[in-house]
């Protein structure tokens, strides 16, 4: 059983690595930052406590948002999946990626208190 | 002072609830005087002096010093003025051999007030003061004058200043116009809860304005139209007030009493009580006075009693009944009638006069009497078995001989009646208590004893089911009973007996709850609300840089990918934006340190724009080059 989970994950690295672009890479970099800092803000409010839970939250949902829209990105930006978005170029997503982190930020500021 | 004023409450309080509207205020005696003196302050001109002396003689008195006043206004008159030689002439009549010295223009004066271009007022003193001099006028040109003036100055005052005018001319002019004025003037007055009436000009427009309604209709021998409720309704409006702010108000006033009290149509009467309205065995006769509302008492009136009515039963226990006058008070022996203690609703009438108004008054009287305790038994009664055991007799207003001991196996009964000490008749009084006190501790318990069917009064304690109104303390307890009604006249505090009350299961209070029910209570101190417990600094610190490191990874992470900015062109629109995007992040710092959402959305608004418009530039120019890269490589 362990043998064949190993075999998948090692796979999926292999492919990882030579079949992304690097450009895909960049972003899944800064999504795996995203990812951990994320992570750690919830291990704080797990051990320490939720003093200031607005803070807390803010934060929390700060890193929820960008790592989704760090998701949008990925998916419009990836070649394979043009013909999903034909009317949005790579420069409109990244556009509108700007956009909603605009948004996101001044709600997330609004609410750290 | 007080006895008129109750009255007077005691009469509205009546009134109001009865059909036809009785006066609910006039002048007392001592009003009368008052008002006298208030007119009997010495005066500085020709207008003080006239309201003084006029006033006065109204009120059927006159000044300190009559040739003084006759002094006075010869020496104050101007016989150039119009209202100077109205002042002086109204004055001079009042006093008895006081003549003003007339000049040949006086006349010429005079009459030239009589116009059409003259004020109401300039033509009323005018014609007064050419009636009082003796001297001749036209009537007819006066009336004239009158109706051509009311029709330009439509006011209360004027109008009733013309009424007043009309008084002073020959009864074979036409006044048919000038008295219609009083009923259109009537309707103008304002009513005030359907007690007063009164013109909204105030108390001096409608004193003036009844005495010339009256003095007018009296000259012209026409009844005024003005309704019985109404007149009674305007006598409340002119003497409700008791203390007068001026000399002409006091004078209006007097007017208007003196008015009222002797004109030909309409006498309003008043029926009065000395002192309470209260007959009893011992003051068996019921006095009352009749007066007119200067508190004169009437001439020719005879005072009936229509019905006496019981308030509890409503039977009627006299009807038709003449009071007998003595000494100028009416007087009737309502005992003789025996009527039982207690309240009746009395309608008196007065007769004799035609002209009086409100003649018919309710009035409540209250019949008291004496109580009598008779029958007292007390007795300690077993309950398992009631066998009464000791029954003992007691007699008011001594005490018993021994005590009563009562304990749990044990009640203490009580049985009484209360009787009319003069008739013997039962009576249940408002209030029958018995008290007990607790000379110790100072206990006092107090309950109600109540009649049974037959009026015959039951207490019974039972000792153990009342243990907590005691507070289970046991003890000798003194006994009173207590019996008190309005229409008793010996309410009764009886120390019947001493009577020990033995409870179980004794638990000795500490203090009397009493005591300390009203001493201030214990302060309490506010509890701020406490600051929720924070994480020591080096932990919060320490996750601070532990959520910062990611940003290292990602850093190396993108360095060992080879990314890199090398394709950075420097054109104005990518510095531009970039530029833009810094200060859209610093912009949020600010925001979180400084400022409120509106002035961020309004610098988010200015950067936001340009850096959309730059990036845009700039996006398009990326695109463009890409293009030209994949168009290139095929």
């Amino acid at each position: 059983m362990s043998n064949s989970v190993i075999s998948v994950i090692s796979r999926f690295l292999e492919e990882y690595t030579t079949k992304t672009s690097n450009k895909l890479k960049v972003v899944d970099a800064y999504l795996f930052y995203i990812l951990l800092t994320g992570a750690l803000q919830f291990l704080y409010c797990l051990l320490v406590g939720t003093f200031p839970f607005n803070s807390f939250l803010a934060g929390f949902i700060s890193c929820v948002g960008a790592f989704i829209l760090g998701v949008c990105l990925r998916i419009q930006i990836n070649p394979d999946n043009k013909g999903d978005f034909l009317t949005i170029s790579q420069e409109r997503a990244f556009a509108d990626f700007l956009l909603a982190h605009t948004v996101l930020h001044l709600v997330v500021i609004n609410f750290i208190g | 002072m007080a006895q008129p004023r109750v009255f007077c409450l005691v009469l509205l309080t009546v009134a109001l609830g009865a059909q036809a509207l009785t006066p609910s205020h006039h002048l007392s005696l001592s009003d009368v005087d008052r008002l006298k003196g208030l007119l009997s302050q010495p005066f500085t001109d020709l207008a003080s002096a006239y309201y003084s002396i006029v006033g006065l003689s109204k009120l059927g008195a006159s000044v300190a010093d009559e040739n003084d006043a006759c002094q006075f206004l010869k020496a104050q008159l101007d016989p150039m003025s119009v209202d100077s030689l109205f002042f002086a002439a109204e004055a001079s009549q009042a006093i008895a051999d006081c003549e003003v010295s007339i000049f040949n223009e006086t006349r010429d004066i005079l009459l030239a007030a009589v116009s059409e271009d003259s004020t109401v007022t300039q033509i009323f003193r005018a014609v007064s003061a050419l009636s009082s001099l003796g001297l001749p006028l036209a009537s007819q040109e006066v009336v004239a004058a009158l109706v051509a003036r009311i029709a330009k100055e439509d006011n209360v005052l004027a109008i009733t200043t013309a009424l007043q005018t009309a008084t002073r001319l020959s009864q074979q002019a036409e006044l048919g116009g000038i008295l219609e004025e009083i009923e259109d003037l009537a309707a103008r007055l304002d009513d005030l809860g359907g007690v007063y009436l009164q013109f909204e000009e105030g108390l001096e427009a409608t004193a003036l304005f009844v005495t010339a309604a009256y003095t007018l209709s009296d000259h012209a021998d026409t009844e005024p139209p003005l309704k019985e409720d109404q007149v009674i309704q305007l006598v409340n409006s002119v003497f409700s007030k008791k203390s007068w702010d001026s000399r002409s108000e006091a004078f209006s006033v007097a007017c208007a009493a003196a008015a009222l009290s002797s004109n030909r149509f309409h006498v309003p009467v008043i029926v009065s009580t000395q002192g309470p309205a209260t007959v009893s065995h011992s003051q068996p006769i019921l006095h009352l006075l009749v007066t007119d509302i200067l508190s004169n008492p009437l001439a020719s009136a005879n005072l009936l009693v229509e019905s006496a009515q019981a308030v509890a039963s409503k039977s009627v226990v006299l009807s038709q009944a003449p009071f007998s006058l003595r000494n100028g008070i009416f007087e009737l022996n309502f005992m003789a009638s025996q009527p039982a203690s207690g309240y009746y609703q009395f309608t008196v009438a007065v007769t004799g006069d035609s002209r009086l108004v409100a003649n018919q008054v309710e009035l409540k009287v209250k019949v008291s009497t004496e109580v009598a305790v008779t029958n007292m038994d007390l007795s300690v009664v077993d309950k398992d078995q009631s066998i009464g055991t000791k029954t003992s007799r007691v007699d008011y207003p001594f005490k018993a001989k021994g005590s009563f001991t009562a304990d749990s196996h044990q009640n203490f009964a009580m049985n009484f009646q209360l009787v009319d000490a003069n008739t013997g008749v039962e009576l249940t009084p408002h209030q029958t208590f018995v008290r007990f006190h607790n000379q110790k501790t100072g206990q006092e318990v107090v309950f109600v004893a109540e009649p049974d069917s037959k009026n015959l009064y039951k207490f019974e304690l039972d000792t153990a089911e009342r243990k907590s109104e005691f507070d289970s303390m046991s003890g000798t307890y003194v006994l009173h009973l207590i019996v008190g009604d309005a229409t008793l006249e010996n309410p009764i505090l009886w120390n019947v007996a001493d009577v020990v009350l033995k409870f179980l299961d004794e638990e000795a209070p500490a203090a009397i709850q009493s005591k300390t029910l009203y001493m201030p209570k214990p302060d309490i101190q506010h509890l701020f609300r406490e600051p929720e417990k924070k994480p020591p600094t080096v932990v919060s610190n320490t996750f601070t840089a532990l959520v910062l490191s990611p940003f290292l990874l990602l850093l190396i992470l993108w360095f060992k990918l080879g990314a890199n900015i090398s394709n950075f062109s420097l054109s104005p629109s990518s510095v531009l934006f970039h530029v833009g995007h810094a200060c859209m992040l610093g912009l949020m710092y600010v925001y979180w340190t400084h400022l409120n959402m509106f002035q961020t959305l309004k610098y988010l608004a200015i950067i936001g724009s340009l850096t959309f418009l730059a990036g845009n530039r700039m996006l398009a120019q990326k695109a463009v080059k890409r293009y030209e890269v994949i168009c290139v490589t095929g």
